[in-house]
Parts: structure tokens; C-alpha cells; sequence
């Protein structure tokens, strides 16, 4: 029986003791100030809360602390200064895909996990890839956009 | 507010499912969602839970001697969408189930206990006969998914167990076909759905089965439908067609249901069993969408 869960968040080791139904989401940003971590539905249903778990995008709003013990997770915070996830960022800036922004750090995310798993996806498998990611300002096209041109610009990076 | 427990072996869950009672928890995003109460407050849930994300005992996608797949109950749709041994029916609709991060998470044991009418791999794991295995401090059961699941949210799951896996027996269907009907193209919940599968040997229907899900309670079998069908020829289907799609009409009636969804589920029998007449090329029946 585990009586405290220990895991690792951006490759920091975390020991937490507190309710194990804690949301991840929760204690990413209330616990570690991992605010780039958002907060949308609260259901699984938005994307804003992505983060990488073990290698695989989850919502972390839905996902008990408890459940995370050995993992390794990483957030925005964790990838925005690599060279992938640079990579898209700037992608997203030169493409335009940024309107007001809440849902940017869970895009990210996803365009991190589509190409890390697929290097050089079609439309519609970017469309695909970020279909648990909803975004009420741009209409998506710029984001498809500019996720095409980080797997361009990115090239090797991804292979 | 019930205990939380975090069990490191599916001994110790066993044990403390028989003298706490308490309900697994394996991916969360159903429990999670349905218990949920707002920003940086835990859920609660008025019973015991363990959280039984990590148990490595009940992973994994086996391909048994028999031909036959066992896929532990901690299984999510993402690996059973990409497994090679997984049947096809079961492979599709795990692979439209919520989006990416969803089918990451989510089980297919979490699937199955929800007896949720629109969860998506019910249907397709009960059109081909798949047995659910439970197991307690007691000892293993086996019983047929269609069986186990009661009716919405109702299973036969005892006090003392958990699922552990479901067994998928071998099949070697001649036609197969499978449509979920959502409100978009990805991340969105059964509106509708249907499987069929048809065996054809010498222009003789040695087999045909559908299901469909979200149609009811639980998802829909009728033996006597099938029946219709079974034993005649390919050319006898316009003559058995109207009969067929009466008695399923029937088999999905006993709850109101609104017509759009009886005329589709018609429409998309009708263009699988056309398919067959015709003598279509033998493989997976699409329709053009």
C-alpha cells in the first residue's frame, strides 16, 4: 500500500502526502506554481491542462495525484526550453496561431506529442492531433499552420 | 467521504475490495469527472475508492493459444487501438473514443464498469461474444459481457471483485462493419452507433450479428433477428430484408427512441446487407460519409 506518491514533474522529484484524489492538475499549479498548466472544463474535455505523462498527452484535470506514482511528467514549463519545444513555440509565433493564448500551452503540448510519435504529419492528422485541444478564438487553421511548419522547420529534431 | 487507498499488488486491491468495499479508480475520467467540484478541490466520492492506476497485473494485450485476446482491464484505447491481435470491430471504436489524451487514460475495465449506454467499446466486444473475467480473494469468474452488464450504469460485479480482463474470442468473419455516429468527426460521445459482421461461405450466410450502442439501456443483441438471416443465401437477402430490419426495429423499441435514430440504424443495416448481396469484395464495408 502506498502511503506517499512520488513521481517527477520537469524531471524534479515530487513527494507528495496529501489526499490522493488530489487533481494533478492541482497540484501542478497550487503546489508547484506550474501556472501554464490552465484550467478550462474541468472535464477532460478542453485540452488546456495537457501535460506529458510518461511520453503520452493526458489532461491532468482529470487524473488523481494518486495515479501518477513513478511517472514522469513534463508541462510547458518543462519543454518551452528544449529544442523541440522551442521549436514550436516559435512556430506559433511566426505563424500566428497565439490570439488570447489559454489554450496555447495545452496546443503545444499536443504538437509536442503529435510529433514526437509522427514527425511529419498530414492536415488532417494535425487536425486529428489537437482534436482534444479546443480553442475559441482562432478557428484553428493558423494553429494547423503553424504545427505544419514546426515539423518543417524542426526537421531532424524530429525524426 | 469514503478512505482512499493506493494498492501496490492486485493481492492487496483483492483484499481490500472484499472488507472495505472500495470502488477501483483506474484512469479517472469518468469517477474523476462525475465527482468532480471545482477548481483545486479534490473530488469526493460518499464510498471507499483505491486507485488502482498502477497494477501492472492487469495490463496488457495477450494473443491466448486458442486464437482467442485477453486485454487486462487497465488496458487504454490508445494501446488497444494500436495492437496488432486486438480484432478490428474492438480496434475502431477504441480508436474513436474521446480524444488523444482521453484514450490515453481511460480503461477499457473503467469502459465496461461504467455500463455507461454510450460507452464505446460495449458494443463491439458484445457483438463478438467477448467474456468478461472478474476475480476475488475468492477466485475467477467468467460470464458473457452481455450478461454482465445489466443496464445503464448496472453490472453484475460482485461486492468483492474487480474486473480483470476481457477475453475476445476468434472470429473469421467474411464482412465487417462498424459506424459511430457522433457530433463531430473526433472527441465526441455516441449520438449512435453500430457493428455488424457477416459470414459468407459459398453464397450461403453461415453467420451475420450486429449490436448497436447507445440505442438503449445497454447495448443491443437480438438472436432473433440474426436468426432471419442465418442459414440462407446471398440472393434471398432482398426477399428477407424488410423482415430483418423490422424485427431489429423492434429489438432496439421497448424505450423511446427517437426516429433518427431507428431510420439511420435501418439505413446503415440495409447498406451492410446490400453490400453482401451484391457480393462487394469480402473485407471491412465502408460507408462513403
Amino acid at each position: 500500500m502506498l502511503n506517499e506518491i512520488v513521481f517527477y514533474v520537469n524531471d524534479k522529484k515530487i513527494v507528495f502526502n496529501g489526499n490522493p484524489l488530489t487533481r494533478l492538475i492541482d497540484v501542478l499549479r497550487e503546489d508547484l506554481e506550474l501556472t501554464g498548466v490552465k484550467e478550462g472544463c474541468g472535464e477532460g474535455e478542453c485540452g488546456a491542462c495537457s501535460v506529458i505523462k510518461d511520453g503520452k498527452l493526458v489532461t491532468s484535470c482529470i487524473i488523481p495525484v494518486g495515479a501518477v506514482n513513478g511517472s514522469r511528467i513534463y508541462t510547458i514549463e518543462g519543454i518551452r526550453d528544449t529544442e523541440k519545444g522551442r521549436c514550436i513555440i516559435e512556430a506559433f509565433a511566426e505563424g500566428g496561431a497565439v490570439q488570447c493564448g489559454f489554450c496555447i500551452p495545452g496546443m503545444v503540448m499536443a504538437a509536442y506529442a503529435l510529433l514526437s510519435s509522427n514527425p511529419h504529419p498530414s492536415e488532417m492528422e494535425i487536425r486529428k492531433g489537437i482534436s482534444g485541444n479546443i480553442c475559441r478564438c482562432t478557428g484553428y487553421d493558423l494553429i494547423v499552420e503553424s504545427i505544419k511548419l514546426a515539423s518543417e522547420k524542426g526537421g531532424e529534431l524530429w525524426a | 467521504m469514503g478512505m482512499t487507498y493506493i494498492p501496490s499488488t492486485l493481492g492487496e486491491a483483492l483484499l481490500l475490495r472484499a472488507e472495505t468495499g472500495a470502488h477501483p479508480l483506474a484512469g479517472g475520467s469518468d469517477l474523476m469527472v462525475q465527482s468532480k467540484r471545482g477548481i483545486a478541490l479534490a473530488p469526493e466520492f460518499p464510498f471507499p475508492v483505491m486507485i488502482i492506476t498502477g497494477l501492472d497485473e492487469l495490463k496488457g494485450i495477450t494473443l491466448l493459444d486458442d486464437g482467442s485476446v485477453e486485454i487486462g482491464a487497465l488496458t487504454t484505447p490508445a494501446e488497444i487501438a494500436s495492437s496488432s491481435v486486438v480484432p478490428w470491430h474492438v480496434r475502431e471504436a477504441a480508436s474513436g473514443m474521446g480524444a488523444i489524451a482521453l484514450r490515453n487514460s481511460a480503461t477499457i475495465g473503467g469502459n465496461i464498469g461504467n455500463a455507461s449506454p454510450k460507452g464505446d467499446l460495449p458494443q463491439p466486444l458484445i457483438l463478438l461474444d467477448a467474456e468478461v473475467v472478474l476475480i476475488s480473494v475468492h477466485g475467477e469468474r467468467r460470464m458473457l459481457l452481455d450478461d454482465f452488464i445489466l443496464g445503464s450504469k448496472k453490472t453484475a460485479l460482485g461486492d468483492d471483485e474487480i474486473i480483470k480482463s476481457v477475453v475476445i474470442p476468434k472470429h473469421d468473419f467474411s464482412y465487417l462493419f462498424y459506424r459511430k455516429i457522433g457530433m463531430r468527426r473526433a472527441n465526441a460521445i455516441s449520438k449512435l452507433s453500430l457493428s455488424a459482421a457477416a459470414v459468407v461461405k459459398d453464397d450461403e450466410i453461415i453467420d451475420f450479428r450486429a449490436a448497436s450502442g447507445a440505442a438503449g439501456p445497454k447495448v443491443i443483441r437480438s438472436r432473433e433477428a440474426e436468426a432471419i438471416l442465418k442459414g440462407h443465401m446471398r440472393e434471398e437477402i432482398p426477399a428477407l430484408m424488410d423482415t430483418f430490419l423490422e424485427a431489429w426495429n423492434n429489438a432496439i423499441s421497448p424505450h423511446a427512441m427517437p426516429l433518427y435514430r431507428r431510420n439511420t440504424t435501418k439505413r446503415m443495416l440495409a447498406y451492410f446487407l446490400s453490400a453482401i448481396h451484391e457480393g462487394k469484395e469480402e473485407g471491412i464495408i465502408r460507408e462513403d460519409s
